[in-house]
């Protein structure tokens, strides 16, 4: 058996576990782990960003690309802490991400020594689990126990805080790994194919479980099975290609017309591998009604958190579909009232008035880019706006904050999801808003010289949160207004970057022609005034949906 | 409605805190708790018993949720 330090087992338990780039941030907590790191260099790639948050990002991104654990690095203390938002974005999301970070020495913990902080305390309720690991003959089990913790079941964050001395101490090479944990056999299938099969007005929501279980191709076949429309939370998004005529889009507050409407008017909702957030459901009551909910998901706690289902079923989406789609082989569907029903609703999804509206500018850049181009976007209007217009095709190419809405996250996503692309060309869609909380990322877009394409919806203010004080706060726009001078073509080239302003969708396309292979920002200058519609007020149904664009002459909607 | 869980739980640093956590986060207050070696030739685990206030519910949850707990290795109502 082979000796080796603990920074060194580090590395070990890193590469045997599939991991071939994580993203950091070096410190003196970690000095050990960075040695190792240019020791083995030819075996393990690590990527610097310009901030501990940009790192955690980055790894998310990359797992949500891969759906292989993202790795991110951090030192003790104000690293730790960096590391944070990252993991809370990745908890709310259901991403597999492994944190690890150093400490102070064993003997110094607990007497608030430099840079110490109780990192394992902090991140306990945004983790599926966290170690500290203060004996190294206990660091080979307990890295391979995070892998299968981080990527089995309802996906999620782990983090290992490992003290510098543990880093710094000989320990044997065993060679372990970890057993992943039974898998429950699924049952009462036979109940959801007699619902099933009496629908009148069957609905599928797909949810960020169809994703990350990749069973698209199952969900395809079940609703052309079942001609059953379908809806999607924001994480379930690319588990349809947008242009399958079934797939109506998103559901829920900002939710296209169609799929949100369909939704409520089904008879049978099959919902896969959703939580149910109160942003996709709005009002409860109403929600429930005159319906059979069935609910499918790997994590049980969700079975009637928000929503009470009348079937509920255990399981991993892709094992539970395999499994159903056989027992339906014989239906034979009678709804096409259902259909020419969401053909009819289809024509209620606007389209935005005017010459260079958000979703020209996001359509434009659509018709540039292939079929498996990863989209990241950090958080707001443009976010919506992505999320309603862009012409996904492709599982696992769309990035965004969902459960936690973290704005600043674009950036790092975009990075970690490009070099989880094999570097190819990469889109963030971002807003004056979020870019300003992570452009300090264009550095490292820049030194890893990635093909980035930066669309900054610029409309000078934080649009969402005007638009609510828009419709709910008298029009107060208190701190909306930003009223910054920054030149964003100036800040691209002090980057290194390229940088463009475009306002006509001409300007747009001729900057989207030639675009170099290295990072590029484009200042896309937009109406303040757009707003994201449809639009369920919070708490509110279907019924109380704002449709139309806000008038303030006219008092209210136009 | 007042309701019990007894939990049988590895002894690791930190065990005790996530447990309470889950409690505190969802919003149940927990009336007593105790914890003891499950098994006198052996202190890697510990049977947890906590008694707390809430409807059919917050039983369900706060059970569902102790489940998902690395460190918690058997839940039961009692
Ligand atoms: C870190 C963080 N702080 C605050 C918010 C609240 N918030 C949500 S959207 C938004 C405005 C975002 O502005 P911008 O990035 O310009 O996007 P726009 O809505 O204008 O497209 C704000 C402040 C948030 N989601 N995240
Ligand atoms: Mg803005």
């Amino acid at each position: 058996m082979q000796t080796i330090n603990g920074a060194q087992m580090i590395i070990e338990g890193l590469v045997r576990h599939g991991a071939t780039t994580v993203f950091g941030y070096p410190g003196g907590a970690v000095l050990p782990i960075y040695d190792a790191l240019y020791q083995n260099s030819d075996r393990i790639d690590h990527i610097i960003t310009a901030h501990e948050q940009g790192a955690a990002h980055a790894a998310d991104g990359y797992a949500r690309v891969t759906g292989k654990t993202g790795v991110v690095i951090a030192t003790s203390g104000p690293g730790a802490t960096n590391l944070v938002t990252g993991i809370a974005n990745a908890y709310l999301d259901s991403v597999p991400l492994l944190a690890i970070t150093g400490n102070a020495p064993v003997p110094l913990l607990g007497k608030d020594a430099f840079q110490e902080v109780d990192i394992v305390g902090i991140t306990q309720p945004i983790v599926k689990h966290n170690f500290v690991v203060r004996d190294v003959t206990e660091l080979e089990s307990t890295i391979a126990e995070a892998f299968i913790i981080a990527n089995t079941g309802r996906k999620g964050p782990v983090l290992i805080d490992v003290p510098k001395n543990v880093q710094e101490s000989e320990v044997e090479l065993k060679g372990i790994t970890a057993t992943k944990p039974e898998v429950v056999p699924i049952s009462v299938l036979s109940e959801i194919v007699q619902a099933l099969k009496s629908a009148k007005r069957p609905f599928i929501y797909a949810g960020g479980g169809v994703v990350a279980s990749d069973a698209g191709e199952e969900l395809r076949e079940l609703s052309e099975k079942l001609s059953a429309p379908v809806g999607f939370s924001l994480m379930g998004m690319t588990a349809l290609s947008t242009d399958n005529p079934l797939a109506l889009g998103m559901c829920g507050m900002h939710g296209k017309y169609a799929a949100t409407v369909a939704k409520s008017e089904c008879d049978v909702l099959l919902a896969l591998g959703v939580r149910f957030s109160d942003r996709a459901t709005g009002n409860i009551s109403v929600y429930e009604k005159d319906k059979t909910i069935i609910h499918v998901d790997i994590d049980v706690s969700e079975h009637g958190k928000n929503v009470k289902p009348n079937i509920s079923v255990k399981g991993d989406i892709k094992a539970v579909l395999a499994k159903l789609l056989p027992q339906l082989s014989d239906i034979k569907p009678s709804n096409s009232d259902w259909l020419a029903r969401v053909d009819e609703l289809k024509l209620g999804n606007a389209r935005q008035e005017g010459d260079f509206t958000p979703q020209i500018a996001i359509e434009t850049v659509g018709e540039f880019m292939a079929d498996d181009t990863v989209i990241a976007t950090d958080v707001g209007q443009h976010q919506m706006w992505t999320m309603q217009y862009y012409p996904f095709k492709m599982s696992r190419t769309f990035l965004t904050s969902g459960g936690l809405g973290t704005m600043g996250y674009g950036m790092g996503a975009a990075i970690g999801g490009c070099v989880a692309n094999q570097k190819k060309r990469t889109v963030l869609f971002t807003g004056d808003g979020s870019f300003g909380m992570n452009l300090n990322e264009l550095a490292t877009a820049v030194s890893q010289n990635l093909p980035l394409v930066i669309v900054i919806l610029n409309n000078g203010v934080l649009g969402m949160v005007r638009q609510w004080q828009k419709r709910f706060y008298g029009e107060r726009f208190s701190q909306t207004t930003l009223g910054r001078k920054t030149d964003f073509v100036k800040l691209a080239e002090a980057f290194g970057a390229n940088g463009f302003r475009v306002t006509n969708v001409d300007e747009l396309k001729s900057v989207l022609a030639k675009l170099p292979k290295s990072p590029v920002v484009i200042d896309c200058r937009i109406d303040m005034d757009e707003e994201v519609l449809p639009m369920i007020p919070p708490g509110k149904a279907v019924d109380d949906m704002i449709i139309t664009k806000f008038n303030a002459s006219a008092g209210g909607d136009s | 409605m007042e309701f019990t869980v007894e939990l049988l739980v590895a002894n690791r640093y930190g065990a005790l805190n996530r447990i309470t956590s889950i409690y505190a986060r969802r919003g149940y207050n927990i009336d007593e708790l105790e914890a003891v070696v499950a098994d006198k030739t052996n202190s890697d685990i510990y049977r947890i018993t906590v008694r707390s206030k809430g409807d059919e519910y917050a039983k369900i949850q706060v059970m569902r949720q102790l489940e998902k707990l690395y460190d918690v290795k058997e839940v039961k109502l009692t």
